[in-house]
């Protein structure tokens, strides 16, 4: 019994531990998004006057809602079309061996490049198609950002215990796509969440991509808010403002998705 | 080798089917822009003049062998990757050790660690140089404050690779989190059951079963750690561009100057080109080892 | 009657086109003057019906957006703001259009631009490819209280002799340097940041010292021992006279500093005098005052030149209108307009306006700043060469090479550059 207990504190310890070293900076920044400028890096640190005009001015003089907009967009829209394609690829390489390595390889080679050199060619094809490359485009090209990683990621949860579990299946008349989809996708969900989630935030963080092939109404918020960084300084202030503006709604939408990480980070909790 | 089974040609063509909406997918997007690459590394193509009429065979991949400022560049990646790989991996997998076994508070946890993931690497870079301002900022100041020296974060050489180390880990850690607690869930409970009845020790526990379980998820968890390591340019931009001296040139940063600033886009090529076969050659090791668990 | 009756119809027709709402897009950088001119747009949306989305990017991404944009046969900006180091590259390149006719018939008047603007960024090898938009050429930023107050007036007279007032030459000014620094305060606060900050902070130290960049053959001589001493005391003024860290400060990181009040002098572009008395981000407000950087003698000075340039790019969509766009932005009224809200002026008329000056009693300041600023060499490789050049300047810094090492190198890459260039024989 007491061990238990002991056990429980430790562990509590290292997370409340590791989650204070998470979320020190962050609080530090809450209380600079509260102030200005000057009392952001006056020392010792006063109180200052505190107000929400920092976030007030991020909503009305920047265009802070059209690229929180697009930043959306383009990530719940890039996970939303590459998941499936990706889980599917997974699962045939997984399953079958299809292409073998040498066909895993290929793909995951293409996020081993620089995208600095992939750019300027990817820019002109845009071009050609389209004649002002914008949110579509960055949207394709976080498609195929995410593709390789997902796909790679997932591998490693189509695995054995899943393949038993479709054999029962199919020997009870499933055809290999409804095993897939009734059997083998419930079953590895922690995967697939954690590999959608992933995708989503390297879509949501990625800058090179949504700079060149954007425009000025497909601002993302990784090069809006880069523009904070003006040739006069960093509008620190602002800056911490939008930073916590963008966070929160995507951590308050999160909870949503809590019915199947908690089922997923549930099944652990038998170890 | 028996003839080829019904079954095993049907299986074949499903697994196909299964691939191909990813496959065309990638293709259709990346496939000219890798291949133009390629093929400019072998030209003298300058965006100030682009143009294929000075065909340089492998002269591009020879400068870059032979340049100094790049290989110092590699060297420091390599440190870097190391360094940033390391260090996360152990730190997230005993968070996601303790964040699987953890009772209440999960969904708490979890949405804390996931903050640093959604501010993009120029936010995170320019908020930490905020804070680590040696004169200005709270770090220092809190130091100070029990009496040591002000750090010269970003200032001193060697200095500057810690710190970039340390806030690409407050950034990046919670990535290793995510992956291994997912593939800690999906681990089967029997092996456990089995393992307690025979009276294993927790330390028993984890090494014999949850390690090599788990070496699936981890090897590939290492791998894209490792391609997004090396590919680590926006942090380096923000807070130091390489600097002081060239304590900080990560390669991606430096092949980004070689085809934006320099405009010597055959080059940049080239040391891409090199870049792509050391991460190849990584990833084969690792992925055959992958194999073997799960034959 | 039939000729009539068509061209006329076609007029109409063009007409109609035109003002139909037609669309100007210009990428800029957040510069305060950005501002302004946003605040000025309707005005001339109203007066021609041709809307201008101004897209703001960060200086650091403004290159690499628009490289492939000019690289490709037709980009999606109408007009672009040139930095004055990219303008050789883009010259080279042929990614801007040549204005001379246009000014010619429209009658546009240059003359009103302070000369070293048009070198720098108006006029390359006799063709007009662009109208000096904004200037940002460096100063001296210091500390007038500091330089009043009667404790250290005293002081300074029994330590030095001299009075203690305005530095009129380089050594006056590092003799200040030293002496302010004292009681947790420093002389000076350095941008040592790789590679634009250091090198165009030092290329101010540079002409302080009487030295020059090349000859007149494009031979590096920025390594001569004015340049070697000029490092010197960049790296004496860094490591001892300033705050812990400088050598990776950018221009946010060393302004903070200064406008905080612990250092009494900071070398930088002229656009922060007005960010000292903004009360939301400076502890000095009415107490720091900009001048040139004094050189060897009272009469030179070290300044170095900066400024941006608006052009129209080759591959730009709608040139005519970017076209009608710059007229109306670089008008007298309009740039008078933009100097009245605190934008930076590139044209005597406005330097020696009267209400201008009334409202802004430093532009007189910034008027002789310009005028006796130095340019940085500008060709084709400009950025690869400041590049380098704050490399080697960093490396010295940090003690890993000696001045005269870094400079060597620097000087051995660029006269490698500017032979590629074909300007150096």
């Amino acid at each position: 019994m007491k061990l238990a207990r002991l056990d429980g504190l430790v562990r509590h310890l290292i997370l409340a531990g590791f989650s204070a070293s998470i979320a020190l900076p962050l609080l530090w920044v809450l209380r600079v998004s509260l102030t200005d400028k000057l009392t952001a890096y006056r020392l010792p640190p006063e109180i200052g006057q505190i107000g929400l005009h920092n976030f007030v001015e991020v909503l009305t003089q920047y265009d802070f809602t059209r690229w929180f907009g697009n930043s959306v967009f383009v990530a719940v829209l890039a996970t939303a079309i590459s998941l499936p394609a990706a889980a599917m690829m997974a699962y045939a390489t997984a399953r079958y061996r299809t292409g073998g390595w040498p066909l895993m390889m290929m793909v995951l080679s293409s996020q081993m490049i620089p995208p600095i050199v992939l750019v300027l060619p990817m820019f002109l094809v845009f071009t050609t198609l389209m004649p002002v490359p914008g949110i579509i485009a960055i949207t394709i090209a976080h498609v195929a950002i995410n593709l390789p990683f997902m796909a790679w990621i997932m591998i490693s949860f189509f695995d054995e215990d899943t393949r038993s579990l479709e054999e029962a299946a199919r020997c009870d008349g499933a055809t290999r796509w409804q095993a897939f989809t009734r059997v083998t996708i419930p079953v590895a969900m922690p995967g697939i969440i954690a590999a959608g989630l992933l995708g989503f935030i390297l879509s949501w963080n990625e800058f090179l991509y949504a700079l060149i092939l954007g425009n000025h109404s497909s601002q993302t918020l990784a090069v809006g808010l880069a523009s904070l960084e003006t040739h006069a300084g960093v509008n620190i202030a602002p800056l911490a403002a939008a930073t916590l503006l963008a966070l929160a709604p995507v951590l308050i939408l999160l909870p949503f998705l809590q019915k199947y990480l908690i089922k997923g980070l549930s099944l652990g909790a038998l170890k | 080798m028996a003839h080829v089974t019904t079954m095993e040609r049907e299986n074949r063509r499903f697994g196909w089917l299964l691939t191909a909406p990813g496959l065309v997918l990638l293709a259709a997007v990346v496939l000219f822009p890798i291949v133009w690459a390629g093929i400019t590394s072998f030209f003298n193509y300058s965006l100030i003049f682009p143009g294929y009429d000075d065909f340089a065979g492998l002269g591009n991949y020879a400068k870059a062998a032979d340049d100094g400022e790049f290989l110092h560049s590699a060297w420091i990646t390599l440190l870097f990757v190391v360094a940033v790989v390391g260090i996360q991996f152990v730190a997230g997998f005993v968070v996601a050790l303790m964040l699987n076994d953890a009772r209440r508070g999960k969904t708490v946890y979890y949405l804390i660690l996931l903050c640093p993931l959604l501010i993009n690497p120029v936010v995170v870079g320019l908020m930490w140089r905020m804070i680590l301002h040696p004169t200005l900022g709270i770090v220092n100041w809190l130091l100070g404050s029990v009496g040591i020296e002000p750090v010269n974060w970003l200032g001193a050489p060697d200095m500057a690779f810690w710190t970039v180390v340390l806030v690409d880990i407050w950034h990046q850690v919670s990535f290793m989190v995510v992956l291994l607690l997912a593939g800690l869930s999906a681990l089967p409970a029997e092996p456990y059951e089995a393992a307690r009845v025979d009276g294993a020790t927790p330390f028993q526990r984890f090494w014999h079963i949850t390690l090599p379980m788990m070496k699936p998820v981890i090897v590939v968890t290492l791998l894209i750690r490792m391609i997004f390591a090396i590919k680590t340019y926006d942090i380096i931009y923000i807070m130091t561009r390489g600097g002081p001296g060239v304590a900080t040139d990560l390669i991606s940063y430096f092949i980004y100057r070689r085809a934006f600033v320099s405009l010597d886009l055959g080059e940049a090529c080239a040391m891409a080109a090199m870049l792509l076969i050391v991460i190849a050659g990584l990833t084969a090791v690792l992925w055959r080892s992958m194999r073997q668990v799960q034959d | 009657m039939k000729k009539y009756m068509l061209s006329s119809l076609s007029a109409l027709a063009l007409t109609a086109v035109a003002a139909h709402a037609e669309t100007v897009n210009i990428l800029m950088e957040a510069v305060p003057d950005t501002t302004y001119i946003q605040e000025l747009l309707p005005e001339f949306e109203e007066a021609t019906g041709i809307d201008v989305n101004l897209e703001v990017v960060n200086y650091a991404e403004m290159h690499t957006k628009l490289v492939p944009q000019l690289v490709s046969n037709s980009g999606s900006y109408s007009a672009i703001v040139v930095d004055f180091y990219w303008v050789g590259e883009f010259f080279k390149a042929g990614w801007m259009q040549p204005l001379d006719d246009r000014i010619a018939a429209d009658g546009f008047d240059t003359s009103v631009y302070v000369p070293a603007m048009m070198d720098l960024v108006g006029q390359v090898e006799g063709t007009t490819y662009m109208l000096p938009f904004y200037n940002y050429a460096m100063g001296l930023l210091y500390r007038t209280d500091l330089l009043e107050d009667e404790a250290n007036k005293t002081a300074y007279m029994d330590a030095f002799g001299t009075e203690l007032k305005k530095p009129e030459t380089w050594d006056e000014y590092l003799q200040q340097v030293r002496f302010f620094t004292k009681d947790g305060s420093y002389g000076v606060v350095n941008q040592g940041l790789r590679p634009d900050p250091i090198a165009m902070e030092w290329s101010n130290y540079l002409f302080a010292k009487g030295g020059e960049f090349i000859d007149d053959g494009w031979h590096a001589t920025f390594n001569s021992p004015e340049g070697v001493a000029a490092l010197e005391d960049y790296i004496t003024n860094l490591n001892d006279y300033g705050p812990v860290g400088a050598a990776s400060f950018s221009f946010d990181e060393a302004f903070n500093v200064f406008s905080q009040g612990q250092a009494y002098s900071y070398i930088t572009y002229n656009f922060f005098r007005a960010a000292v008395d903004d009360a939301s981000g400076s502890a000095i407000v009415g107490k720091g005052e900009i001048m040139g950087v004094p050189g060897q003698t009272p009469e030179e000075g070290g300044s170095l030149n900066g400024a941006w340039g608006w052009a129209i790019p080759k591959s730009s969509p709608n040139p005519d209108a970017a076209w009608e766009f710059l007229k109306w932005v670089e008008s007298p009224e309009i740039a008078k307009k933009r100097a009245l809200l605190g934008g930076s002026a590139t044209r005597l008329d406005v330097f020696d306006d009267a209400e201008v000056i009334a409202k802004y009693p430093q532009t007189t300041a910034l008027k002789e700043l310009l005028l006796g600023s130095h340019n940085f060499p500008t060709f084709t490789y400009t950025p690869q060469f400041v590049e380098v050049l704050g490399r080697e300047l960093s490396l010295a810094v940090s003690g890993e090479k000696s001045a005269q090492e870094a400079l060597d190198a620097a000087a051995a890459e660029f006269d490698e550059l500017a032979i590629k260039d074909g300007r150096q024989e």
